[in-house]
């Protein structure tokens, strides 16, 4: 099934990977709820309308990852969203397969939602000029992960002219060093409520990495 | 484009200090450097004296990491001029044929130096980011455990192998390294709390309660460590909720966690209303010279 992403999205994507160029990134994709029970599985294509930026540098770690995932659940159940998607950029430049921590994330996000995709940056690609789009799709068939076309195509979203304009625009912030920074995990879910997240034991999110 | 010196208001001494505190504190605010030790040395170099050697080094490390090659190389020349022997000026030059992707000639330039200087640890560690950059994860956590034999108390590089181990996923020898950390640096919270999460990975009921001491250890070093309060509550609910624990253990563990709950709520409750009395004051700072205008026009 295809995965669409709104600019918002991948922007929010790129400028994490570009705010820590020496670290390998992660983030969870975030889609809207549909309320029609598909009958066959195909037809309407997943819209990731968000992202959220998890961590930075060391992601093959459990526990924080774990929280993350509570507590992001928490808050889509709540404002009926769904985890749709995982996204990584890796340390180095050459390198943009999915590893183990990103199959092990999607695998369990695969649970909740059956067309969970992973959405790995392409950083050889990344520069300011944003004329296409740099990230490698992979979806689960046949127990494995096989990466998928990935076009641009203009909608309602406006998805390349969108992206254009908030890429030179944002990037031209960052070298002016205006006050943007896509906050990241702690600061985004700060005003959940964390209370029920944190009182209800959570076994949904379990990874075990090894 | 406005200098940084116009942008911010600053002198040149301001911008010396700053530089100096980046380098203490080994932080990686490439971009910050390269502009403001560009305008430093391009403006002010001859007032610097002798620190404008060591910041000729800062910014031109800065630069590569920036891809400003023309930046790096103008450094570089400059310290080539006044040190043409030596071992650091040869390393930065290797650093930018790395930089460049040229790592045979890269590792050409460290073999000399080590052949010269067979304690040389800079270039040694430089030949191990090599592999590292070209994916050699394997023979790069060789090579640093070799290293590591010779110079036993070298901080960084157990640090670097405990990253390196984590990415192969090899837990337990990760947390080796992390060990003889803690046993160097007894009083850093942030050892204590990685070597919590990585027994938290390992799993296993033995490998959960070392994970929970360990992040109350992090705790009673440093109570604001967010990391470590959600890791203790991870950890003790883990544990409460395994069948293999007697009933006070659970009882115990049920304690810990909810302590650990009420503890990040505060927290959380603090860290939005100092947000929120941050935005009142702004506000009432904003309305109270929008009074002063309105009064004298």
């Amino acid at each position: 099934m295809p995965i669409q992403l709104t600019s918002q999205a991948y922007c929010k994507m790129l400028l994490h990977t570009a705010k820590y160029p020496h670290c390998a990134v992660n983030g969870l994709l975030i889609a809207e709820k549909s309320k029609e029970k598909k009958k066959d599985g195909h037809g309407v294509p997943v819209l990731c309308v968000d992202c959220v930026p998890l961590f930075h540098g060391t992601l093959a770690l459990a526990p924080m990852l774990e929280v993350a995932l509570t507590l992001i659940d928490t808050w889509c159940k709540e404002n009926n969203y769904i985890i749709a998607g995982y996204y990584q950029a890796n340390e180095r430049k050459k390198d943009s397969k999915p590893n183990q921590v990103a199959e092990k994330v999607a695998a369990r996000i695969t649970e909740n939602f059956s067309e969970a995709a992973i959405v790995m940056v392409d950083n050889s690609r990344l520069t300011v000029s944003c004329s296409e789009p740099i990230v490698v799709i992979y979806d689960h068939h046949e127990n494995k992960w096989r990466n998928r076309e990935v076009t641009m195509y203009a909608s309602d979203c406006a998805f390349p002219l969108d992206v254009q304009a908030f890429w030179t625009c944002h990037s031209a912030k960052c070298t002016l060093r205006l006050n943007f920074s896509p906050a990241t995990f702690p600061e985004h879910v700060k005003l959940c409520s964390l209370n029920r997240a944190i009182l209800k034991h959570s076994e949904t999110f379990k990874i075990k990495v090894m | 484009m406005a200098s940084v010196s116009e942008l911010y208001d600053v002198g040149w001494e301001e911008m010396r200090d700053k530089l100096r505190k980046w380098r203490e504190d080994n932080s990686r605010n490439s971009e910050q450097i390269v502009d403001v030790g560009e305008e430093l040395i391009s403006d002010h170099a001859s007032k610097l004296g002798d620190d404008v050697w060591i910041i000729y080094e800062q910014v031109m490390i800065a630069a590569l990491d920036c891809s400003r090659d023309d930046l790096a190389l103008t450094c570089l020349q400059e310290l080539r001029k006044q040190f043409p022997d030596s071992h650091r000026v040869k390393r930065l030059t290797g650093m930018r044929l790395e930089a460049l992707e040229r790592y045979d000639e890269a590792n050409k330039h460290y073999d000399a130096i080590l052949e010269d200087d067979p304690t040389n640890t800079a270039a040694r560690k430089r030949k191990i980011s090599i592999l590292k950059a070209q994916g050699k994860n394997g023979e790069a956590i060789r090579e640093l455990n070799e290293y590591l034999e010779q110079f036993v108390g070298d901080q960084e590089a157990w640090h670097e192998l405990s990253e390196l181990y984590i990415n192969e996923h090899d837990y337990g020898k990760a947390a080796f390294c992390l060990e003889e950390l803690m046993m160097t640096n007894p009083h850093n919270h942030l050892y204590c709390e990685q070597y919590a999460e990585v027994k938290y990975t390992q799993g296993g009921l033995e490998n959960l309660e070392l994970s929970r001491k360990y992040f109350s250890q992090a705790l009673r070093l440093n109570n604001r460590n967010m990391r470590a309060l959600f890791g203790l509550y991870m950890s003790a609910s883990h544990i409460a909720a395994s069948p293999k624990v007697s009933a006070k253990v659970k009882k115990d563990n049920i304690k810990y966690a909810a302590w650990a709950a009420n503890q990040i709520n505060r927290a959380y409750k603090v860290k939005f209303m100092k947000s929120l009395v941050k935005l009142l004051e702004l506000l009432s700072c904003f309305f109270f010279c929008f009074w002063q205008l309105c009064k004298t026009s």
